[in-house]
């Protein structure tokens, strides 16, 4: 895992969760700054996920390398998914669904770097 | 209802809409989740514990079900998602138990170990908050 690109894909995000919350509170569905923020962090998790692949075709292998692979795979989908749900009816809890999708971005993020060091259960 | 009529003007609400948006993509995630863990077990050393791989896979399944029936709104969602729920709540407090009794039974997590405890207890809650919703979203029915 790239520390950098883990640092942009956690940040991001995070800053999905936060905005996502704030349009919750303020009962308003997502407006754009959130959704440009959920595509970015959409984007950074692709990215993401692209190096890290290439990095596995170089041949450096986690131990648990199919838990590994999943990972990688399952986090590309989950920001486009909550985006789409959110925007499929346009109200507060929108923005929690996007809030949601950023939270599980920031976890997964952080399992992909404990496996990837082999610490991960 | 006889077939092919038009569905008569309800006093439910679909499952979907409001915060029950948020329950199915907390769902969503579960789903997820548990099916990726499951195949990932099931795939790579089943017979190192089959007992709680198949429960991982079960509860993929479970999970994947209620996701779908509580997205929806179709005859058979409001059904189909309180089983769905139902059988998670017995899940998580079966597994939850037997686990913390007997964990030699249970050498490898399922998502039901310690009610969920690996999950922040999310599994525990989310099945009660899925009958609340269930509950709620018809409590206008006659």
């Amino acid at each position: 895992m790239h520390s950098p690109l883990v640092a942009v894909v956690v940040t991001l995000s995070l800053l999905v969760l936060v905005c996502g919350v704030v349009v919750a509170v303020r009962d308003r569905p997502p407006g754009r700054v959130t959704l440009a923020v959920t595509g970015l962090a959409a984007v950074a998790t692709l990215l993401q996920s692209v190096v890290a692949g290439y990095d596995l075709l170089q041949g450096r292998r986690p131990p648990e390398l199919a838990t590994y692979v999943g990972y990688l795979l399952g986090i590309v989908v989950v920001l486009p998914l909550a985006g789409a749900w959110a925007l499929a009816e346009r109200t507060r809890w929108s923005g929690l669904v996007v809030a949601v999708g950023g939270f599980t971005v920031a976890v997964m993020t952080a399992r992909l770097v404990m496996l990837a060091r082999g610490t991960g259960a | 209802m006889p077939e092919g009529a038009p569905a008569p003007a309800r006093s439910t609400r679909p499952t979907a809409s409001g915060p029950g948006r948020v329950l199915v993509a907390v769902y969503a995630v579960f789903a997820l989740a548990a099916t990726s863990r499951a195949a990932v077990q099931l795939a790579t050393d089943f017979a190192e514990a089959p007992l709680a791989y198949l429960l991982s896979a079960f509860s993929a399944v479970v999970y994947v079900v209620a996701t779908v029936a509580l997205a929806t709104d179709r005859r058979w969602s409001r059904p189909l998602a309180f089983a769905a729920c139902s059988v998670e709540l017995a899940g998580v407090l079966v597994i939850g138990t037997l686990s913390l009794l007997r964990p030699e039974d249970f050498p490898r997590a399922t998502v039901w170990s310690g009610y969920g405890s690996g999950y922040g207890f999310v599994p525990l809650v989310l099945p009660m908050i899925g009958l609340w919703w269930l509950r709620r979203t018809a409590a206008t029915s006659s």
